[in-house]
């Protein structure tokens, strides 16, 4: 049996007495288009943090390509590329410095971080930018930037925290041709994000947090086959789309609806 | 881009802090503070800010070149005197106040790069360590602390040529101590100031130290009276007091050479036991870097100060206001009231200089040992006070962070907020001033009423001044503050060298009045001429006020940019 490329046991987080992050028991499988779903606060970054080794779990073990991510952290992290929620970038580089900054960062070769930071710059769309300050860059530019410094050093797992946020279309377009080479080429992505037609089309499995707990979790055609199967009336013909899906499993058609805000005009 | 998803053939990775990948990073990380050095001098803002570093810097320079001369002459003087060779554990001392004390009291206004972002990059442990204490070596105590050993180097080879290299191994494991122990201080601080459980101890601690300070002095002096106005009396004083302090000097005595200055001077001055106190300095440097590694180890590991929920657990349905009204000024003070009890830094920043008061004012009564304190000193222990608001009045728009954005999209003017902050600063330090003036009176004695009016009119033409500057500089010079931390912080160098010139100016100024009326003996003239001072600088504050929204207008990109940007 291969290795899976990312493998959780009982992971947990705490923050005093909140627990964002209870016993997530996961596994993805190495080449797969992996989204991890769930509403705002379920505990998403919290997750990716924990995986990528920025936030130390309070109890569980992670194992990233085979290792528990502990005692191997510093191979592990050259092997991960990450798209951290505040994209962690340096405003007062211009994108080519910071693209050779974390290129070098990685222990590339100078003259590789010099192709390659071309080619990114090519590729985003960023290269007639190359003299402007990050701090200078739009929203979705420096998404891209992200992004690029994310795949700089080509790594075999990648971590995406909302990859496409503010990103226009034809971007994200050819992001997703991007992604899905390095999925045809044996990489691992872990994406999350609130797109749910951008999971539905590029993911092949699906994991969904809420209140920090793991509700689901398997193929998304295994999803929609557990839904329907509950849903009262769902003809087994009608395709369910992954909205309905997770809006079935977070619970949202439970809940009461808000008191209308009669004051809005 | 074929070359994605495939790990390159790097380095093989060593632990070493000095292996090729690590080499490799640290040239990284060179480039990368270069670039973003060369970068800064794009805008008129950035330009200013690397002039203000380079005016700073040879300032900082010259107060260390007089510390190191004051101490290679006392090192140079003690070594040529028989018997005064142990003066050089005082020496060191020195040197250990300033490599120490500075770093907490400059940690605000200096840049500091947050080394933690580090650690989503393959940086092993022993690098991340390496490069916590290295960047340690680019701050203003280093500068001052290296330049005070370099003096006693100096001093001591001149007067011993034979030491030189004995001085050079005792002053070189002496520094590391210091770089290691401020750097580990810093760390453990910032964790505690993290978490409101430790957070309340520090402050516990703080409180407990402030009161200890308070009744030291009678406990030193429980039988000396200082009504003796002549020289007799003082003398005879002096001589109680010598006698009180005997037991308290023995038991210091016996101490000190255990202590690492103690242990610096011992292994200098001592060739023949010399590999004891070297090896106790060791052994303090491996205990200093041992802490400060279970420290860096928490956080490599990824433990994140800023995600430790520090609030305590409130009724959801308690909504009391603070202060009543809807008014735009009310909710500023409202929201200044909640932000500033939950930042230990800004609370520090304005107690520790009570602290100092407490020493200053004591210091200032045996230096004067039974005689009248000088004139000055309680006015001036009053407006020291002010130093723990400098970064509240002159960066204050600078803990709003994204919050700047909804500042300029209120329809409340610019104007009404720093209307309100001011109000609010104004206030605090209104009653810090008092704390302050209440210490200095229980050290110097009742002022007079007329010193305690001219005092007052000082604080009402010190405080409109300071407001005016402050608004000034907060919406031209702003940088973001982290309120939850003390080091690596952002600061700038520019907003805190002029901050300084203004509270000089200011203070000059009340101190020019105060001696011009003593020496034509027209004491009450001081009155009415701060008073008159006073009058302006709350013209120019009200001036800086109704022009404040096109200022802010003005430099809004910048603002923003440097508040709610990426860092």
């Amino acid at each position: 049996m291969e290795t899976p490329a990312i493998k959780t046991q009982g992971l947990t987080r705490c923050f005093g007495a909140l627990t964002a992050v209870q016993d997530v028991t996961l596994t993805v499988a190495s080449g797969q288009f992996f989204g991890f779903l769930g509403p705002n606060g379920a505990g998403k970054s919290t997750t990716i943090k924990m995986l990528t080794g920025l936030l130390e779990p309070t109890s569980g073990t992670i194992e990233i390509l085979g290792k528990p991510f502990g005692a191997n952290a510093l191979e592990l992290k050259r092997q991960i590329g990450v798209v951290p929620e505040g994209m962690a970038l340096l405003g007062r580089l211009t994108a080519p410095e910071y693209l050779r900054f974390v290129g070098r960062m990685y222990g590339l070769e100078r003259e590789t971080v010099n192709r390659r930071t071309e080619e990114l710059l090519e590729f985003m769309q960023l290269a007639n930018e190359r003299r402007k300050l990050i701090t200078d860059f739009s929203h979705g530019m420096q998404k891209k930037l992200a992004l690029a410094a994310a795949v700089i050093h080509g790594p075999r797992v990648l971590f995406l925290d909302e990859p496409f946020e503010g990103v226009d279309a034809i971007a994200a377009g050819m992001l997703k041709t991007m992604l899905q080479g390095m999925i045809n080429r044996g990489a691992t992505i872990f994406l999350t994000t609130h797109v749910l037609e951008i999971v539905e089309r590029l993911c092949s499995h699906v994991a969904i947090i809420h209140q920090g707990r793991l509700v689901a979790n398997g193929s998304i055609e295994d999803l929609r086959a557990g839904v329907a199967s509950t849903l009262p009336g769902t003809e087994s013909e009608q395709r369910l789309t992954l909205e309905e899906i997770f809006l079935s499993i977070v619970g949202a058609g439970g809940q009461e609806s808000p008191q209308e805000l009669s004051w809005l005009a | 881009m074929a070359g994605l998803a495939q790990v390159d053939e790097a380095p093989s990775i060593s632990p070493g802090a000095l292996g090729s990948m690590a080499r490799r990073q640290y040239a990284a990380l060179l480039a990368m503070r270069w670039r973003m050095v060369v970068n800064s001098v794009r805008s008129v803002q950035g330009a200013f800010e690397l002039g203000a570093r380079g005016v700073a810097f040879i300032i900082y320079s010259i107060m260390g070149l007089g510390l190191g001369f004051g101490l290679g002459a006392s090192a140079y003087y003690s070594m040529i005197s028989s018997g005064h060779a142990q003066l050089l554990s005082f020496l060191f001392w020195a040197v250990f106040l300033v490599w120490q004390v500075l770093p907490i009291a400059l940690a605000s206004f200096q840049e500091q790069f947050d080394i933690s972002g580090l650690l989503r990059f393959p940086v092993s442990f022993r690098s991340f360590f390496l490069l916590n204490v290295v960047f340690g070596l680019v701050d203003v105590p280093a500068l001052l602390g290296g330049i005070c050993c370099l003096g006693i180097l100096t001093g001591v080879t001149l007067a011993r040529p034979d030491w030189f290299g004995r001085a050079v191994l005792v002053l070189a494991v002496y520094a590391i101590f210091n770089i290691v122990l401020a750097r580990m201080v810093l760390a453990w601080i910032d964790r505690w100031l993290a978490k409101r459980r430790t957070r309340e101890i520090v402050s516990a601690i703080f409180l407990v130290m402030m009161l200890s300070l308070q009744l030291l002095n009678p406990a030193l002096h429980s039988g000396v009276h200082y009504q003796h106005p002549n020289h007799a009396a003082a003398k005879r004083n002096q001589q109680e007091y010598w006698k009180e302090m005997k037991p308290w000097a023995a038991t210091a005595q016996r101490i000190e050479p255990w202590t690492p200055p103690g242990m610096a001077g011992d292994a200098l001055t001592q060739p023949q036991i010399a590999i004891t106190p070297l090896g106790m300095l060791g052994l303090y440097i491996l205990t200093a870097s041992g802490l400060l590694a279970l420290r860096l180890r928490r956080e490599y590991r990824g433990e994140k100060l800023s995600d430790s929920p520090a609030a305590r657990n409130r009724n959801p349905n308690d909504t009391k206001w603070l202060i009543d009204g809807s008014g735009p000024v009310a909710a500023v003070i409202e929201k200044e009231l909640r932000m500033i009890p939950r930042s230990m830094p800004l609370l520090f920043a304005m107690g520790a200089p009570l602290v100092t008061v407490l020493i200053i004012s004591t210091v200032i009564r045996n230096a004067a040992l039974g005689l009248r304190p000088f004139e000055l000193a309680f006015p001036l222990c009053v407006c020291y006070a002010l130093l723990g608001f400098t970064q509240m009045i002159f960066n204050n728009l600078g803990a709003e962070g994204t919050g700047i954005q909804m500042l300029f999209l209120s329809p409340t003017p610019i104007r009404t907020v720093l209307l309100a902050k001011n109000l609010m600063h104004g206030a605090l330090y209104l009653i810090v001033a008092s704390l302050a003036g209440a210490f200095a009176a229980s050290r110097l004695g009742q002022p007079d009423l007329l010193l305690l009016a001219m005092t007052a009119a000082w604080v009402l033409f010190a405080l409109p001044a300071h407001l005016a500057a402050g608004n000034i500089l907060s919406l031209t010079m702003p940088y973001r503050v982290n309120l939850g931390r003390i080091s690596r912080q952002r600061g700038s160098q520019a907003s805190a060298l002029i901050s300084m010139l203004v509270q000089v100016v200011v203070m000059g100024c009340g101190i020019v009045v105060f001696e011009l009326c003593i020496h034509f003996h027209q004491r009450w003239l001081a009155v009415p001429s701060l008073l008159v001072l006073a009058g302006l600088a709350v013209m120019a504050w009200m001036r800086v006020l109704a022009n404040a929204d096109r200022l802010a207008n003005r430099n809004r990109d910048n603002l923003i940019a440097t508040l709610a940007k990426t860092e």
